[in-house]
């Protein structure tokens, strides 16, 4: 009996060690590019092409000054821009797919079942083919270089909205609905003041979501863009590649890729708990 | 406050594709109580009744009666098909519920999870841009009503079954609504509680000055809370009336059977007329009805023939000779003794008062039966009907 045990233990204790194993490795492998990245920035032009070492350089303050001063790429510049796309893209994308969400879980309406089943559907075509007739439209309608031709299209989200139905048909009861509308609430202020602070946890997710597609977006602005004040940080950090070879500097680029990835990080790392709780939810009834 | 009255009300809801499918395929609907006509699915149908201000109805009946389809009618928050709802002799058919001036409470609460009970409560005086104070003072009255003063502050989450139900009894009653309604509001809680809801609903009723519709399955809290009862089977009416009355004589066999726990014992007999007399064969074993009874049989001249007779539990009686019956299984309830038992091969339940001895019944031991003859309903075997109506 006691053998029996022992064996079971020690099974149970090799099990973990290679679960653990497995992800320690798989989270090395993440978080390695980022110290990688973190690392880089530190570093002066000569030091990156010399040998690779893994102990930090002194050089963090120029390059964030060179970066920040750059005449060619100017970060701050595209910072705001791609800040201003972002937020305003993801609030928008989840109030409406959330409203469009709500719409079609609560009300009863003719062809509501092929309204869903299209939204559904248009999640399956790749942006990259509706982009192309967009950009023509843009094109032909004198629409390029206005931040609010990427701000727009992105309202329309199909798979945000599918998420959002998916998390109202496990979270929100009708009867909330109609014990609203008997209190005397109208449609919108039930949604805006009931049935909004229910869905935090999946708007929160879906901001993220929408905030980081939209900060690393760079099909649609790199062609809808051209004009150098109004270019997002993706676009400017692929100019990189053209710059001026005389005045290249590797720790000035990885300083700028840092502080392009920077908002997302500040936004994942503030909302993460969010994260957790709006994916899982849903999933248990509670 | 206010009186209440459904004319010929009925509800039918569209056929739905899969409901065509089946219909197409030919095979039995699986809620086979659901009428479907061409129109559609057949909910309610050909529902009467005049409200009186203040009074509490009780509509009851199983699962898909039609009951919570009637109460959202008048809620407002299912069209009405066909016939009229009136609230103080106004047609509401086509009115807001917001504008009806009626409060509901729901099963499951439907309490908003994001906000305090203060603000469940205060939520439809906010909508309705009353001053703060005015607020303030009716979400404290109706909570010492309700007892749940000190919970005020807190979130929904953080509430027991109970105390959820009375923050939702709270919203919907510090509105002073017309008609409140409630469906099923004691269902979700647990066999304790609900008694105590129930004797406090009793109590609510006598602190608010309003007209109740209230909706359960449960036949007790029918009998226990409702001035009269609604009792409801496939969208019919089947009878209203006092529970007295729905208990003393029921309407048809489906009410005899409903009404009353443990329910009221079947049998297969006849109804046997002497002159102006009647008495009731079950095999050989034979019991004149009273007079009263004779004299309601007689007055819809009722003949001689096989009928389903009827006897609750608690008027049947143990005797030397009688009905022969073998017993089955006994439940001590305290007081008294239920004895289940196999008589005139049916299954049959006797309620035994022990009157504080310790009886003892066995499995298989022989029993006589006695019915008591002024509680004895008998029901035409071919309408169900109960012949003394």
């Amino acid at each position: 009996m006691e053998d029996q045990n022992k064996t079971s233990r020690t099974k149970l204790i090799i099990s973990r060690l290679f679960a653990y194993i497995f992800v320690g490795f798989f989270c090395i492998l993440c978080i390695f590019f980022f110290y990688l990245l973190v690392l880089n920035s530190t570093k002066t032009n000569f030091e990156l092409q010399g040998k690779f070492s893994f102990i930090p350089g002194t050089n963090f303050i120029t390059n964030f000054t060179n970066a920040i001063n750059d005449d060619f790429v100017k970060i701050p510049v595209g910072m705001v821009n791609s800040f201003i796309v972002a937020s305003i893209s993801a609030l928008l994308t989840t109030y409406f797919s959330a409203l469009t969400a709500y719409a079609t879980y609560v009300y009863d309406f003719k062809l509501k079942k092929l309204v869903t089943t299209f939204i559904i559907g248009v999640m399956m075509i790749p942006s990259q083919v509706s982009a192309a007739g967009f950009v023509q439209l843009a094109f032909k309608f004198g629409l390029t270089n206005k931040l609010w031709v990427l701000i727009i299209p992105s309202i329309a989200a199909p798979a945000v909205y599918f998420y959002m139905k998916q998390y109202l048909e496990a979270t929100l009861p009708l009867e909330m609905i109609e014990a609203a509308r008997i209190d005397g609430s109208s449609e919108f202020a039930t949604f805006n003041r009931i049935v909004l602070p229910i869905m935090k946890p999946a708007v929160a997710v879906q901001m993220i979501f929408s905030f980081v597609g939209s900060w690393n977006n760079f099909f649609l602005p790199g062609l809808l863009l051209t004009e150098p004040e109004l270019k997002t940080v993706p676009i400017m950090i692929s100019q990189l590649r053209s710059a001026d070879f005389a005045k290249f500097d590797l720790g000035k680029l990885y300083m700028f890729i840092l502080l392009a990835i920077l908002p997302v990080v500040v936004v994942y790392l503030l909302l993460s708990k969010f994260i957790i709780k709006g994916v899982t939810s849903g999933s248990v009834k509670g | 406050m206010a009186k209440v009255q459904l004319k010929n009300i009925k509800k039918v809801y569209p056929l739905t594709e899969d409901i065509k499918k089946k219909k197409k395929d030919d095979k039995p609907a699986k809620k086979i109580n659901l009428q479907i006509t061409p129109e559609g699915v057949v909910a309610v149908q050909e529902f009467n009744i005049d409200i009186k201000d203040k009074e509490f109805i009780v509509l009851v009946g199983p699962s898909g009666c039609g009951k919570s389809t009637t109460l959202r009618m008048v809620a407002g928050l299912e069209e009405i098909t066909s016939g009229e709802l009136l609230i103080d002799d106004v047609v509401m058919n086509y009115v807001e519920p917001k504008d009806r001036d009626i409060a509901m409470v729901f099963q499951n609460y439907a309490l908003y999870p994001h906000m305090t009970v203060f603000d469940n409560i205060a939520y439809s005086l906010r909508l309705k841009r009353l001053p703060k104070a005015e607020i303030e003072k009716k979400v404290y009255e109706a909570a010492d009503i309700l007892d749940i003063r000190e919970y005020l502050n807190r979130k929904p989450k953080n509430l027991s079954g109970g105390q959820r139900q009375r923050v939702a009894i709270g919203r919907a009653i510090v509105r002073n609504p017309k008609v409140l309604l409630m469906d099923e509001p004691l269902s979700n809680l647990d066999a304790k509680l609900r008694n105590q809801m129930r004797a406090e609903i009793i109590k609510l009723r006598e602190k608010i000055n309003t007209t109740f519709i209230y909706v359960t399955h449960d036949q007790t809290e029918a009998m226990t809370l409702g001035d009269r009862i609604v009792v409801m089977k496939d969208g019919y009416i089947q009878q209203i009336g006092t529970p007295q009355d729905v208990f003393n004589h029921p309407a048809n066999l489906f009410v005899a059977g409903f009404i009353g726990s443990p329910r009221m014992n079947i049998f297969d007999g006849q109804l046997v007329r002497n002159g102006n007399s009647y008495q009731v064969k079950i095999g050989d074993y034979a019991c004149a009805l009273s007079e009263k009874k004779c004299a309601r049989l007689v007055a819809n001249n009722v003949a001689s023939q096989d009928v389903y007779i009827g006897a609750r539990p608690d008027h049947i009686e143990l005797s030397e000779t009688g009905l022969e019956a073998i017993v089955d299984v006994t439940e001590l309830m305290g007081s008294d003794i239920h004895v289940h038992m196999i008589a005139a091969d049916k299954d049959t339940i006797v309620i035994v008062p022990t009157n504080g001895e310790s009886l003892l019944f066995n499995k298989k031991d022989k029993l006589n039966l006695k019915l008591v003859p002024n509680t004895i309903h008998v029901f035409s075997k071919e309408t169900e009907k109960n012949l003394e109506w």
